[in-house]
């Protein structure tokens, strides 16, 4: 036993001094020569040096899936192009990603999210997209100048939209028909009391939620304002009567019991399956136009998708980018990041793996192409997408440093309103006071 | 030769500093090299000393370093002073939320986490067939970690709809509190979590109790005492170098704790901030703020803060910890 | 009961057959209150393992009851179809490899280090305790960043290298513990050893290490654990789906904007418990067998 653990020891040891761990060579950003020339078409040739490209992305199972689907794809039409792909859930990806900015190790196409482009963009990490538009390494012909601009910082396009999406929430048209409810074609926020008082008389609520960070805004948008300052230091909006008229109507709705209790809410997993209104026992849905499709094909049952309240106000609508590819600064590959991003947005045959998953696609041609191919409950999206695409105004500019901060501040405040351990008009000033003091810290 | 001579075999006070500077090496030609103590202690010393100033050192001063300065991770830290500690301990009501938070939950789980663990670490010290099957059902709770699953199922037993309230439905309690949603119980979820997973410390308390020999037992039976007697005469004072060590490193840990939290409350640290533990709160300025200066300052209070408990503990426990190593304090 | 086996049978088993000669309600007794709390202690578990064999729709809406309507085995055939052609066999593998590995290293080099530390006085000792103290109080999260550039510089991305070799020299967590194992051995042993010409390798490794078994094997078995359940350190410097743990790829199965395969990811968090159960059903034995050479007294 003991000569026994003695040579244990020693053969773990001398294991130990070999540095043990197998595994691959490990990856760089260094290519092994310089990508194709600079061209708009992807051609495939096998007198080309080879090029190793890094694509990142966050999804689920099902993305990750069909991305490396179209990958393949690219790689058949381009032998000399090694893709090494990395992937992760939202919270993870970013986890990761912060490491590899600070160590310089940026992915050569990574994806981007509206809230984090001003983080990423506004410090140097991201490539200017301009030129290769310009050149035609990307095309964009097709794509409607509105649909790019969600990816401009300073005029400088630093993300290349993916997919658009709208804010359309989802319905259930029994429960409301069972409740004697017919919604206006411009109802408005004021008209969900008389909806609660109904669906409640039913033992329906309203919905699980109305999300802070996400509705509060788009009110504001609604009364010709704007939740952020354009140059991103302090609020939009200085009259804190906006914030007191939101939440007086968000705190009435919720003490009528329209919304789920705050407790409840807390369990929640936040997945589709999850939702108070593909369970039944809600009427609404307040999302985004991609979440449509999951939640009727989790429901199992017919579902609709119809304009977000008060939409005729101000035109409050808007396209959001649902993600972006951006091109890492540090990429020693530009090129050949750009040719990756052109084929994703554009190549028909990428489009046709990824019906839309990623959002309605941005190419006129590439929409126009997948229409015959779309089920019935994709052709809803694309036709309420292109419908908002007629009713909104322009999206506000990204979220400045400091947004996903006053985010989480307004949910607090939000939650200790509904508490009642503030008043509302305590809660806005508040929130006024040290949202400011979070944003002020962006001034030059 | 002094270097060998037995009285200075044992260590001086339980931080284990060595006993003196000991003789130079090289004075006396019949000091063999091998027996030198500080050479033989270096050499075995060796694998922690090189792996922390090759692997940890660096990272430990950067993070030091951080902690002064304004660090988003995209460009280069920029001095700040002790701007950080200042708007930590007067302008951020978070803060000592999640201090006072954190505190509640070490002051409540270590103690029951160790009651437990010793108590059912002495009930499976038997030697059975099927020991190791009851040993495992009490071990496996722990070894399912912090997953997702773990989150859905905590959320299965305390929510609304859960087991624990159909129990209670069956002694005649009838309510649909979530105890995980509601702002003055979801901490005590998280507790009930950590309790629960008390397996890692049963585990080492098993092998202290199997580590003292039977014959210390016989030989106080036939001198007449009873249970209680040996309990506490035998097997608290050998077991005890043991539970300092389950006292200390479940403290640390307790301070640490952030995944339950995290996958519990998804990031959220919710209802109220009420799970907001000190690590969820660092992780949120360090990787959803990118704020790396203001997350390495919080990290740098809280080692200070575990360090003082352990030194406490350290120097407290030659009150009540006996080691067998005669000599040893 | 282990009556007549006296020299494995431990304290309370001692206390607990006397009395069992006395009246013999006490295994039953036993056997009630720990196998009922034993219940209590997995059922979240068992919810676990029943949800694996649910059909993905009927996980949450049929929650209380542990019973399926049917034994939905497919989940563990999508689920262990993984992603993009890297099944679990691979990611199983990984986890094997790194787990396996880094435990050796860890244990073997962890008990040198605690020797030294609990029966060596060598100059410094106690500032290389406290930093090793330190090392353990310090919260992981903000020494990832430099760390990450550290392995950067090297070179180690995307290789097992990060992830294996540190645990080679050795981890504070197992020097502290084997530490105070150690410390419980009279120090007459080692006295008796020298007197016999023992020089300090020769008691670690004939006087010591033998007597410490119940501590090397609880490291083990933790090791094992700790490297299995890993995920972070695999996250950030496993970049390769084939190079992908298990624990990652449990966490690759969720997100909150698709479709979720709730039964394939119960599935392979269920399998995932298989092995580190078997080492602490296989490895749990010998901190019992342990004791058979502390037969030193006289």
């Amino acid at each position: 036993m003991k000569k026994a653990v003695a040579s244990f020891l020693t053969a773990a040891l001398l294991l130990a001094a070999c540095g043990g761990g197998g595994g691959s060579s490990s990856s760089s950003t260094d290519n092994q020569g310089t990508g194709s020339p600079g061209s708009g078409t992807a051609s495939s040739g096998s007198d080309k040096a080879p090029v190793t490209l890094r694509v990142a992305w966050w999804g689920g199972q099902s993305r990750h899936d069909y991305t490396l689907k179209v990958i393949e794809l690219y790689k058949q039409k381009n032998p000399h192009v090694q893709i090494e792909t990395e992937y992760a859930s939202f919270d993870d990806y970013w986890k990761k990603l912060a490491p590899q900015a600070a160590a310089n190790g940026l992915p050569d196409v990574f994806q981007m999210d509206y809230s984090y482009l001003s983080q990423y963009g506004g410090r140097g990490q991201l490539e200017d997209l301009g030129p290769y538009t310009k050149n035609g390494t990307i095309n964009v012909q097709d794509i409607n100048e509105n649909t790019l601009s969600g990816g401009r910082i300073d005029g400088k396009l630093l993300a290349m939209n993916l997919g658009s999406n709208a804010l359309g929430p989802t319905v259930d048209p029994q429960i409301l028909q069972d409740a004697g409810i017919t919604l206006k074609q411009d109802w408005t926020f004021a008209d969900l009391d008389d909806i609660g008082a109904k669906l409640k008389a039913k033992g329906k609520l309203i919905a699980s939620d109305l999300r802070h960070d996400v509705y509060f805004p788009y009110y504001l948008r609604s009364q010709g304002q704007h939740m952020y300052a354009a140059d991103g230091t302090s609020l939009g909006y200085t009259d804190d009567k906006y914030f007191i008229d939101y939440y007086t109507m968000y705190q009435r709705w919720y003490d009528n019991g329209y919304f789920l209790p705050l407790d409840k809410l807390a369990q929640k997993k936040g997945t589709p399956e999850d939702d108070e209104m593909v369970l039944g026992n809600a009427a609404i849905s307040f999302s985004w136009s991609n979440q449509y499709i999951l939640a009727a094909s989790t429901a199992k049952r017919p579902l609709d998708i119809v304009p977000l309240a008060q939409w005729n106000q101000n035109k409050p609508l808007f396209l959001k980018p649902s993600m972006f590819f951006s091109i890492a600064k540090s990429s020693k590959v530009k090129e050949e990041a750009a040719k990756f991003i052109d084929f994703f947005i554009n190549d028909i045959d990428a489009n046709k793996i990824i019906m839309g998953e990623r959002g309605v696609p941005v190419s006129g041609k590439v929409k126009e192409a997948l229409k015959p191919l779309l089920t019935p409950d994709q052709v809803k999206v694309f036709d309420y997408v292109s419908w908002v695409e007629q009713n909104s105004s322009q999206i506000d500019p990204p979220n400045p440093v400091g947004a996903v901060e006053v985010d989480k501040l307004l949910k607090d405040i939000a939650e200790q309103i509904l508490y009642k351990k503030l008043t509302v008009e305590q809660g806005a000033a508040k929130f006024r006071q040290e949202a400011n003091a979070i944003l002020a810290k962006n001034k030059k | 030769m002094p270097a060998d001579a037995p009285r200075l075999h044992f260590v001086s006070d339980e931080i284990g500093r060595g006993a003196g500077p000991g003789p130079r090496h090289g004075g006396e030609s019949n000091v063999k090299l091998r027996d030198n103590d500080h050479v033989v202690g270096y050499v075995f010393a060796a694998p922690f000393i090189l792996g922390f100033l090759i692997f940890t050192l660096y990272p430990i001063f950067s993070s030091l370093y951080y902690s002064f300065t304004d660090y988003n991770l995209f460009e280069s830290p920029r001095w700040v002073g002790f701007d950080n500690f200042e708007k930590m301990f007067t302008a951020d009501d978070k803060y000592w939320k999640s201090v006072s938070v954190t505190l509640t939950y070490v002051l409540a789980s270590v103690p029951f986490r160790l009651a437990f663990a010793l108590a059912v670490a002495m009930m499976l010290n038997k030697a059975f067939t099927g020991i190791g099957l009851y040993r495992s059902a009490y071990y496996l709770p722990s070894l399912i970690g912090g997953s997702v699953a773990v989150s859905i199922m905590w959320t299965q037993v305390f929510g609304d709809h859960g087991l624990v309230n159909s129990a209670l439905a069956l002694i005649g309690i009838h309510t649909d509190t979530s105890w995980i949603g509601n702002p003055s119980t979801a901490l005590w979820t998280l507790i009930a979590l950590s309790v629960w997973q008390f397996g890692s410390s049963m585990l080492i308390f098993l092998a202290g109790l199997k580590n003292i020999p039977n014959s210390y037992f016989e030989a106080a039976s036939v001198d007449g005492a009873n249970a209680i007697h040996r309990f506490f005469k035998i097997t608290l004072p050998l077991l005890s170098p043991i539970i300092l060590f389950n006292l200390i490193m479940q403290t640390i840990s307790a301070f640490m704790t952030f995944t339950p939290a995290y996958i519990i409350s998804r990031g959220e640290g919710g209802p109220l901030d009420n799970t907001l533990l000190y690590s969820l709160y660092l992780y949120r300025r360090a990787f959803q703020f990118y704020e790396m200066g203001y997350a390495s300052a919080m990290a740098w209070v809280m080692l200070l803060v575990i360090a003082v408990i352990a030194l406490v503990l350290f120097k407290t426990s030659k009150y009540w910890v006996h080691y067998e190593a005669k000599g040893e304090r | 009961m282990a009556a007549g086996k006296t020299m494995h049978a431990p304290a309370s088993g001692v206390r607990a057959e006397r009395r069992a000669r006395a009246f013999s309600a006490k295994p039953i007794v036993y056997h009630v209150l720990v196998g009922g709390l034993a219940l209590v202690m997995i059922y979240p578990i068992l919810w676990l393992i029943a949800s694996s064999l649910k059909p993905n729709d009927e996980i949450f809406a049929n929650a209380y009851s542990l019973i399926p309507s049917r034994f939905a085995w497919e989940n563990y055939v999508t689920g262990w179809r993984g992603f993009a052609g890297n099944t679990f066999a691979t990611f199983f593998q990984n986890s094997l490899l790194i787990s396996v590995v880094s435990t050796i290293g860890a244990v073997a080099s962890s008990a040198l280090v605690a020797y030294a530390f609990a029966r060596i006085p060598f100059a410094g000792k106690g500032f290389w305790f406290s930093c090793m103290m330190m090392t353990m109080m310090l919260p992981h999260d903000v020494t990832i960043i430099p760390q990450y550039v550290l392995f950067a510089k090297l070179n180690w991305l995307s290789t097992f290298k990060p992830v294996i070799v540190p645990q080679f020299f050795a981890v504070p967590f197992f020097i502290f513990l084997i530490m105070q194992f150690i410390r419980t051995i009279p120090v007459e042993l080692d006295e008796a050893a020298k007197i016999d010409g023992c020089s300090k390798y020769g008691i670690f490794f004939r006087v010591v290490m033998p007597l410490i078994v119940p501590a090397l094997i609880t490291a083990t078995i933790f090791s094992f654990y700790w490297r299995w359940d890993d995920f972070i350190n695999p996250l950030l410097y496993l970049n390769k789906p084939e190079l992908y743990p298990v624990s990652l790829a449990l966490k690759l199965f969720l997100d909150g904007e698709s479709l979720n395969n709730w039964g394939g990811m119960f599935a392979m968090a269920t399998l995932s418990l298989v092995p580190i159960l078997i080492v602490f059903l296989f490895f749990q034995r010998y901190i019992v067998e342990g004791i058979s050479t502390s037969g030193l007294k006289g």
